[in-house]
């Protein structure tokens, strides 16, 4: 079916599914069929905040001041957070909306969406306080065996399913020849591409971004690079956002909320879901093994973070109703939680206490009680 | 409040997580706001009231601990 920007049939998008129903027509959100999404993107545009306002210049000698193994650590977790983003930033944007059908959903990729590159402009932020040019960083990126192999993982999915997307609506549903080679489109395997790959998506947001929160708090909490901190933790707290939001998908579908063809290919896949679970958990503790590879830091070592990717993982999996597979059942970094605890945003130095913005909220209803503490 | 393996406190006006966390019983959490879900426990009886509106996925028989309070005796699979 092909796209169209502005779908002319007058369809009734409450009986749609949240995917591979009518293409959107009009933005309206006085009706919803699915009201979360809406909760979210209010939520979400109530974090919004920008990489300069925190102020990372103190960074820089606590940087130089690092040893070697450290500088290692603290650069190579930054170069996976760029990846990470770099990837989230686009990805959910050109593999989703095509094919989303309600408006509340297709409001949430985009604001989603937005905020990765909120993150991205912050790690640029961030490397341009280090090194007066950050360039090297940001191109061993691409050349670094150990991010590609993850960046392979990570945008398989979804450049699987934006492809047969791609396919289906230039083509539609059979067999085509597409340069020589014969692709099959139907909307079931349609479907499943678009399942795993939000598990895959779900795993990125539930484990993967963990590992390198982890690293820079172990910084932060040595009262190092804590400039950096601050913007982690701004980026964690939208990140666990962003995790509500494809648990809430995954779990629409398992429960059979929503499309149910969805909920038969939750249960029919349930087994590469749990793979792609694992398999992240598995690379992250690859991961783990090259950030200590020259030695590790205070505070936090390889196999300390090997059991805290675990210990996520029975948490993260437990959510969308995969089990608990990990023997792990207290928090080996007891300390990461102060970090995660959304109260303790700071955003700019007048805002001690509130880190959302909240714009408008004044008061226009004024009752009689109000006045009662003051005297005259 | 009663928790599995038998330990019974009452609680207070604050949130139950809260609770919990005064009686020094290690619970997970992240926002304590309710959006992230990481304090996500199941529920055996009782009933709650949330403090704010929860974003987070709950499914039937579980609650959140960081915004909630408790409406009536309560027993969680903590």
């Amino acid at each position: 079916m092909r796209y169209t920007t502005f779908n002319q049939e007058n369809n009734d998008f409450m009986t749609e599914p949240m995917f591979f129903g009518n293409p959107v027509n009009v933005a309206r959100y006085d009706q919803q069929k699915h009201a979360i999404f809406e909760k979210l993107i209010e939520k979400q545009i109530s974090f919004f905040w920008r990489p300069e306002e925190v102020d990372v210049s103190k960074d820089r000698a606590d940087f130089q001041a690092l040893s070697d193994a450290e500088k290692h650590i603290f650069i190579s977790n930054l170069k996976y957070q760029t990846l990470l983003d770099s990837v989230q930033g686009r990805s959910p944007n050109i593999a989703f909306l095509p094919i989303i059908s309600i408006p509340e959903l297709e409001t949430w990729v985009e604001t989603w969406s937005f905020f990765e590159t909120i993150h991205s402009r912050s790690y640029t932020h961030i490397l341009r306080n280090l090194f007066t040019d950050p360039s090297s960083v940001f191109g061993d990126i691409v050349d670094n065996e150990q991010i590609k192999q993850r960046a392979t993982d990570i945008s398989r999915y979804y450049d699987d399913l934006i492809f047969a997307t791609q396919v289906w609506q230039t083509h539609g549903e059979g067999t085509h020849d597409i340069n020589g080679e014969s692709i099959t489109i139907n909307m079931r395997e349609l479907k499943k591409k678009l399942y795993l790959c939000m598990n895959s998506v779900n795993a990125l947001e539930a484990i993967r971004f963990y590992v390198s929160f982890a690293c820079t708090f172990a910084f932060a909490e040595r009262e190092l690079m804590e400039g950096n901190s601050k913007i982690i933790r701004l980026i964690a707290r939208d990140e666990n956002l962003h995790l509500t939001s494809t648990q809430h998908i995954l779990n629409l579908w398992a429960k059979g909320k929503d499309d149910p063809e969805m909920a038969e290919i939750a249960k029919e896949c349930e087994t590469e879901a749990r793979a792609i679970f694992l398999k992240a958990v598995e690379q992250e503790k690859q991961w783990a093994a090259y950030l200590f590879a020259n030695g590790s830091m205070i505070g936090l070592n390889e196999e300390i973070l090997c059991q805290y990717v675990e210990y996520i993982a029975n948490q993260r999996m437990a959510a969308i109703g995969l089990g608990q597979p990990f023997d792990i059942s207290s928090n080996p970094l007891p300390w990461m939680n102060n970090y995660l605890h959304s109260d303790n945003v700071q955003v700019a130095p007048q805002e001690a206490e509130i880190s959302s913005y909240l714009v408008g909220q004044i008061d226009s209803e004024v009752s009689a009680e109000d006045f009662d503490e003051f005297e005259l | 409040m009663t928790l599995r393996d038998g330990t019974a406190f009452s609680t207070s006006k604050d949130t139950l997580l809260d609770d919990l966390e005064a009686h020094n019983i290690a619970i997970e959490y992240h926002c304590r706001e309710g959006f992230c879900g990481a304090c996500r426990c199941k529920i055996i009886s009782g009933e709650v009231d949330y403090t704010t509106d929860p974003l987070a996925f709950i499914d039937d028989d579980e609650i959140l601990p960081c915004c909630t309070v408790a409406m009536t005796d309560l027993t969680l699979d903590i």
